[in-house]
């Protein structure tokens, strides 16, 4: 996801301005911030949105600060700098500096469930208490049962692509579905497919043969 | 409501130049700080945004003042110790400040609330690492009419945007705080972004 490539399905303008006012849920700001990252257009827009933000901040009633707190700040101005943040950018593997740090690894260290011959779910810790994440590998041409969702799931793609009734999405395209659309995303034939999946609520499988796992389909948030 | 004040508050020592461009002093006093550790711009920086910090911390109505403090001294401590990053062509001073508030506020909350996560606010921050000299020029020319359109701004919208970016709060609880259709809300947001032109660049 190194390449500003230009996606297809962005987040909307209310999303965005929702993470630019830094009032999204950790997990879903996550997931936006993967796509922002890597679409220029919606970079631009998150840029606007943030220098509103600063006008806002700036037409603010100033609230009197105790000339203590300066000199407090002055005394620590010494103090050694942390040591400066991990690199933000992607490593060489193209992985997103955000995946790695919850995935704590690559890919392949992940531990990943079975759901069915094509689909497997790893899930991911972010210490939202409100939100599952999760990444979603689907073989090449597989296709995850109908499902309806009880909440809202948004969705990025990281690798390959997928595509429903509604379209079809490659690398960096950025879904969001509502509580009650039924969809049954199916890989693309020519490469594994691994998405980005925040919930708010438990999937449910529609198709008959997985509506067993229903009653075990909890929220894992952590 | 929403008076951009463009002048300092006309106490002395801040070298405010007649046309009133403010983000340009700030500039040059975080590349003062950047350049030179200089603690007397850092102090002017301090007596402009100090106050400002301070309002931010206490809108989001959680915080207690003693936090709100402990949040105005992390910023500024932040702000001394990252001027280096900043860089003017990229990014107005008043943006690159807030943008650091706003995410240490953020982290502040989630301490509170006990959050265990790899995640820092600043981690999911957007980048603000564009290169592209077309970019950087739409970048000022926006910047440049959202200061000048939000003075027009009708008092609902701007009352709404400033709930949305000052309370730190989603749509649905600024919907829930002033008892208003998420609709609506969402509705007068879009009109405000409208008259701003802050719109999807597809």
């Amino acid at each position: 996801m190194n390449d500003n490539a230009v996606t297809n399905f962005h987040p909307g303008l209310d999303l965005i301005t929702e993470f630019a006012a830094g009032s999204l849920p950790l997990a879903q700001s996550a997931c936006v911030s993967l796509h922002i990252n890597h679409c220029c257009h919606c970079q631009q827009t998150a840029g606007q949105l943030a220098d509103l933000g600063a006008n806002l901040f700036e037409a603010q009633e100033p609230v009197p600060v105790d000339d203590t707190l300066l000199h407090a700040v002055l005394a620590r101005l010494d103090e050694e700098k942390p040591l400066e943040y991990a690199n933000k950018k992607s490593t060489e593997k193209g992985t997103p500096a955000i995946l790695q740090r919850l995935m704590r690894g690559d890919f392949s260290d992940l531990s990943w469930k079975n759901i069915g011959a094509t689909l497997r779910i790893s899930y991911l810790k972010t210490g939202d208490p409100d939100h599952e994440v999760a990444l979603y590998h689907i073989r090449a041409g597989g296709r995850i049962p109908q499902h309806t969702h009880r909440g809202t799931e948004m969705t990025l793609v990281l690798e390959g692509g997928f595509s429903d009734a509604n379209g079809s999405y490659h690398k960096g395209d950025f879904l969001v579905r509502q509580a009650d659309d039924v969809h049954a995303p199916t890989a693309l034939q020519s490469e594994d497919c691994i998405c980005l999946a925040v919930l708010d609520a438990p999937l449910k499988f529609t198709d008959w043969k997985f509506r067993w796992m229903n009653p075990f389909l909890k929220l894992r948030t952590n | 409501m929403l008076s951009v004040k463009n002048s300092s508050d006309g106490q002395g020592g801040s070298p405010v130049d007649h046309t009133g461009k403010r983000t340009d002093e700030w500039s040059e006093c975080l590349t003062l700080i950047a350049q030179h550790e200089d603690r007397a711009a850092f102090t002017r920086l301090f007596r402009h945004f100090a106050p400002l910090m301070k309002a931010f911390a206490l809108s989001g109505s959680t915080l207690s003042a003693n936090h709100a403090d402990e949040l105005v001294q992390e910023v500024m401590l932040k702000v001394w110790q990252k001027a280096g990053a900043f860089n003017a062509d990229k990014a107005a001073a008043s943006t690159w400040i807030y943008t650091i508030a706003r995410n240490c506020r953020t982290d502040l909350y989630r301490r509170l609330q006990k959050f265990d996560t790899p995640l820092s606010a600043e981690d999911v921050s957007e980048s603000q690492d564009s290169e592209e000299a077309f970019m950087l020029l739409h970048q000022k020319r926006s910047r440049d009419r959202i200061r000048t359109l939000i003075k027009d701004l009708p008092p609902e919208q701007a009352h709404i945007l400033t709930k949305v970016y000052m309370a730190g709060k989603t749509h649905s609880e600024v919907a829930a705080d002033l008892d208003l259709p998420l609709g609506t809300v969402k509705s007068r947001v879009r009109l405000a972004l409208q008259k701003l032109e802050i719109q999807l660049e597809r």
